[in-house]
């Protein structure tokens, strides 16, 4: 096992690895940036080093001087969080060459599952799922001939880049050809590459994830799915475990096709498969996580497995020992809230110290924060403070459990979106479990309307 | 462990002759750290909150003096993480020292990190008044090296 492990992240996660490390015995050190000079987790962690400057570039992700931090203080293993330098290939190898070990997969493995194109192809051999889609369209008879066979509506997207730029949404056949037309021109426009393709586009996608978790000899577990769809601006703000949407069949279906293509690959450590899913309950796998998720605390609660621990197991080269997790049993739902600090109506961001802070508690509830009453929350980081994840014996008692913890939390000084989570809790739709990645832009576009 | 100074002189001539930069001890009762540097070695021991009143308390490593407010003081502090080194390799001469008078872009010492030997520089004319780490300390961002008047 580890002696030293270096946290080369902030706010909540370095906090949750901390605590990890604490239960293994693991000695801690937290790099920070000096806005984060009082942050909660350099306050607990054994060990500080100042990386650096507020900006992201010049300390959470300044490779030099995390490396060096880690030479500086002995430590042997580096655990990169989420975002930052999770899934930078690059880090990991570097860290690889220092001779520590970096907490997560293989350098190779993690450039496979993180090139779309390599992991569709890696999706498309192991029979995962894929959106139907077309390759490059040669002129306006072939997108008409290709839309006809992937099936409408169908989404005509740009090969060079992204942003909305080149993409347009096609419903009936006779509309294709002018479509095509008006894409390849804005691609050439945006992107000096006309090239477009065409997929599937599914109206009101679902969005299911399943978590894996696998050690370095060869044991590959499925710890099931998590369902992410109230999002806003492709941010996510809730998530529950297990999906409303998802059957006892298709889960283990999925599950065994999911554990091949994870151990044919030579995954290890933690990681998470994004999939849509349509109105008529198929899956289409989208992209893999290599790292460990924000909301992987609802996986915990249902699952019984502390993912961090086990991330750090495997990361030591240990052989797991978790139950077999076929045939599948989550043990009663979870639901986490992301607590940002944002002003509930606008959604700005809402930095500043603050000055009351008392989480939520009582039966079924967890806090995973990264902040404290007296912090001030810096403005240069996103603005996640903290995750209240509920567990209930079902969905209703669940959602009526969050309800209660929400309305015990107080933040005082700053603003924060608890408002909305409530908001969002009593819709309709999130209610009866038929929420979709449209239902947030719904419920802001009604209130703007009304 | 129990240490009288005799014991403690011991130790650091041992430490000394056996050519060890720093030594660390931690039991439930106390921790102690000596880092051996050009000088007089540095020693801190912690006792712990129970023991306190039982042992008598051993010279810590002061912390440099905060500055007076003035417009003319400054600090030159580290752009890296690492070790900071006052000569260009063990045994040279020290880029710097107290007293000196340096120019704008002088080499004042280095921080190595990851074997790459940083060289930090003076940004502005000054003289140095204070060299506020020893040779071979790490280093954090923002950890101030030297307190200097500006000319």
């Amino acid at each position: 096992m580890f002696d030293k492990v270096l946290i080369a992240n902030r706010g909540e996660i370095a906090m949750r690895i901390v605590r990890a490390c604490r239960e293994l015995g693991i000695k801690t050190v937290a790099v920070h940036s000096t806005a984060d000079d009082d942050a909660l987790h350099v306050r607990f962690a054994d060990e500080a080093v100042c990386i650096g400057p507020p900006p992201s570039a010049d300390s959470y992700l300044n490779i030099p001087n995390i490396i060096s931090a880690a030479e500086i203080t002995g430590a042997d293993a580096i655990h990169p969080g989420y975002g930052f330098l999770a899934e930078n290939a690059e880090f990991a190898s570097v860290v690889g060459r220092c001779g520590l070990t970096f907490i997560g997969p293989k350098p190779e493995v993690m450039q496979l599952w993180g090139d779309k194109v390599r992991a569709r192809e890696a999706a498309r051999r192991f029979g995962l799922p894929l959106l139907p889609g077309s390759d490059t369209l040669q002129n306006a008879e072939h997108a008409q001939q290709e839309a006809r066979r992937v099936g409408l509506p169908v989404m005509i997207k740009a090969s060079g880049g992204g942003g909305g730029r080149g993409m347009r949404v096609v419903r009936e056949l006779k509309d294709v050809g002018r479509q095509f037309e008006s894409a390849t021109a804005e691609a050439m426009n945006a992107f000096k590459n006309p090239e477009v393709f065409l997929e599937r586009f599914v109206e009101r996608p679902r969005h299911i994830e399943f978590q894996v978790l696998a050690d370095s000899h060869g044991q590959v577990w499925t710890l099931g799915e998590r369902e992410c769809s109230l999002q806003r601006r492709n941010q996510k703000l809730v998530e529950e475990a297990p999906s409303p949407a998802m059957t006892e069949k298709l889960r283990v279906k999925m599950s065994n096709v999911i554990r091949d293509a994870v151990r044919e690959t030579g995954y290890t450590s933690l990681g998470t498969l994004e999939f849509l899913m349509d109105d008529d309950g198929s899956l289409y796998f989208m992209e893999m996580n290599t790292r460990v998720q924000v909301e992987h605390p609802v996986t915990e609660v249902v699952t019984g497995v502390d993912l961090v621990v086990e991330q750090l197991k495997a990361a030591a080269g240990e052989k797991l020992e978790l139950p077999d997790t076929r045939p599948w049993k989550f043990r009663g739902h979870a639901i986490e809230c992301r607590v940002m600090a944002e002003d509930p109506e606008r959604f700005a961001p809402w930095p500043g110290k603050i000055t009351e802070y008392h989480p939520p508690g009582g039966a079924g509830v967890r806090v995973d924060s990264g902040v404290f009453g007296g912090f001030t929350v810096p403005s240069n980081y996103d603005s996640l403070l903290a995750k209240v994840i509920v567990s209930g014996a079902n969905r209703d008692q669940a959602i009526n459990r969050m309800k209660r913890a929400l309305r015990e939390f107080i933040v005082g000084g700053i603003r924060t979106n608890i408002p909305f989570h409530l908001r969002l809790l009593e819709d309709e739709e999130v209610v009866s479990g038929t929420m979709t990645t449209r239902t947030v832009e719904r419920i802001l576009d009604a209130r703007q309307a009304g | 462990m129990d240490l009288s100074v005799d014991q403690l002189k011991e130790l650091l001539d041992a430490l000394d002759e056996g050519g060890a930069a720093e030594f660390e001890y931690e039991d439930e009762s106390v921790r102690l750290r000596v880092t051996m540097a050009r000088g007089a070695p540095i020693v801190s021991a912690a006792p712990s909150a129970q023991i306190a009143s039982v042992l008598a308390p051993a010279p810590a490593a002061s912390p440099p003096a905060e500055a007076v407010d003035d417009p003319d003081s400054a600090y030159i502090t580290s752009p890296f993480v690492g070790t900071f080194y006052r000569a260009p390799s063990p045994g040279a001469e020290p880029f710097t020292k107290e007293g000196a008078q340096v120019k704008s872009g002088q080499t004042l010492c280095i921080v190595e990190a990851m074997k790459l030997m940083n060289e930090i520089e003076a940004d502005f004319p000054c003289t140095i008044v204070e060299v506020l780490l020893e040779n071979g300390t790490s280093v954090e961002f923002g950890q101030k090296l030297f307190k200097v008047k500006k000319a």
